[in-house]
């Protein structure tokens, strides 16, 4: 009975997710509250456990100039604390976000967490409120962290592309190969799979992403590619890549959010050609959306469906 | 529930928490959860595992259900050993800790399995390996606490 019970569960949450929500909004944003006080205690606490190891280097010394020494290095490490962190933030900020997408900075709080920390994540101290939402895109100054698997009102939970189960499509920079990019763990090199025997990648050529699947923005920079070799019978090259940001130096990142179109500029940018538009102006059938692409010819690039109409026309016109 | 133990149970599941954000994959509440049973205080023990089973379902990555199994378990683990084994006795608790260990890496495995994951097996073993270690050292300090409280030094 207890058994039938837990199946029926676990089976309708996986259709309806209902229960992980409950969990993530109760759990997670718990443990975010007790995580924050924490970090701050704890840097605190090694703030001081370094000045007073200075405090013991520093005992044989004149008086006055113990003083003077112990001031100045009170103020070289909180300077440099700042510095370090003035440029890590001064680096987040020079990530432009593509058109349409928005940035907003977060901070890692904690990696994997308990007994049920599977999948090679981190938690940031951003939330459903601030508008995070299930594969919200995030990124590191130096390129492409992962995405968010789940959110509570104040914290979410970000999958690595370093995780065995994040797969990306991505392309070469130089050579334009096409292939998807999965993570092979922590510490290990990403893979780029079904790239043909044919494709002429190379290895230093960066990585970036095509914006294929619709959830991450074309042209972020995922990782250099750092060996191209055949392998036996295989009808595709084995290529590792190395991501470029480092797990386990992640403090801050930003996260990339899809900016609303403004009514006025899908009006804008749609050619007033059809004599029968419905009612409410921007929207557009969608047999219409798909002769015009037929129109094009299949040489044109892929558009991401679910996109309003005017993103997909300004994206050909790039 | 009295000040003392009140404060103990909170002061073991904000400390829990901040251990797990340093040892990923290891459940530092777990042992807070058979010393609650060996209490034999089912209305604390019950309320203490559903918040941590919130927790851990919470921060956790895989669906809701991983963490159910886990505490549940664990729980069956215990009152079954409780017929062989002297609740309080040590080497009960090493052999809880080994069962936790060997019940990380299987439940990882049919868990992510069954929603469609890929885990990394060698993560998962040594995780493994840290909870059976964990698990009985720090039952032994919780449990030398607990009884230091006010209301339980009799029981010393």
């Amino acid at each position: 009975m207890v058994l039938f019970v837990y199946l029926g569960l676990f089976t309708w949450n996986i259709r309806t997710g209902y229960v992980d929500t409950v969990a993530s909004n109760t759990g997670l944003e718990l443990t975010r509250w007790v995580l924050t006080p924490g970090r701050w205690v704890w840097t605190r606490v090694s703030s001081f456990w370094e000045r007073y190891v200075y405090f013991v280097g520093v005992r044989q010394e004149a008086e006055t100039l113990r003083d003077e020494l112990a001031k100045t290095q009170e103020e070289l490490v909180t300077t440099r604390e700042e510095a370090a962190r003035a440029k890590r933030l001064a680096d987040l900020l020079g990530i432009l976000p593509p058109p349409e997408w928005s940035r907003e900075a977060a901070r890692v709080i904690a990696h994997r967490l308990g007994p049920n920390a599977a999948l090679e994540t981190f938690v940031i101290d951003k939330g459903s409120r601030s508008g995070v939402d299930v594969n919200t895109p995030v990124v590191a100054p130096e390129g492409v962290v992962g995405r968010v698997l789940r959110t509570s009102l104040s914290a979410a939970t970000v999958l690595m592309i370093t995780d065995p189960n994040s797969r990306i499509p991505v392309v070469s920079q130089k050579t334009r190969t096409q292939g998807i990019l999965i993570g092979r763990g922590a510490g290990a090199t990403l893979q780029l799979q079904y790239v043909s025997l044919s494709a002429g990648i190379e290895e230093g050529e960066t990585l970036v992403t095509t914006g294929l699947a619709g959830i991450f923005p074309p042209g972020l920079p995922m990782g250099k590619v750092t060996q191209v070799t055949r392998e036996g019978a295989s009808i595709f090259l084995n290529i590792q890549a190395q991501p470029f940001f480092d797990p386990a130096r992640l403090e801050e990142v930003a996260l990339l959010k899809r900016v609303p179109p403004a009514p006025e500029a899908a009006v804008e940018s749609l050619p007033d050609t059809s004599t029968k538009r419905p009612k409410g102006g921007g929207a557009e059938k969608k047999g219409e959306s798909r002769k015009r692409r037929a129109k094009a010819g299949p040489d044109e690039p892929k558009i991401q469906e679910g996109q309003p109409e005017h993103k997909k026309l300004q994206r050909e016109g790039q | 529930m009295s000040g003392p133990r009140l404060g103990f149970w909170v002061l073991f599941t904000l400390s829990g928490l901040w251990l797990q954000s340093f040892l990923p994959g290891v459940d530092f509440l777990a042992p807070g959860l058979v010393l609650s049973l060996q209490e034999e205080r089912p209305r604390t023990t019950v309320v203490l595992g559903g918040l941590w089973l919130l927790l851990q379902e919470g921060t956790g990555s895989l669906a809701f259900g991983t963490v159910v199994l886990w505490y549940g378990v664990l729980a069956g683990l215990f009152f079954f050993g409780h017929w062989l084994f002297e609740a309080k006795n040590f080497l009960f608790m090493v052999i809880l800790g080994l069962c936790l260990g060997l019940l990380h890496f299987g439940l990882m495995q049919v868990m992510a399995q069954l929603q469609d994951w890929r885990v990394a097996p060698g993560r998962v073993l040594m995780e493994g390996v840290l909870q059976a270690v964990v698990f009985p050292v720090q039952w032994g300090l919780i449990y030398i606490i607990h009884n230091s409280l006010p209301h339980n030094v009799q029981d010393l």
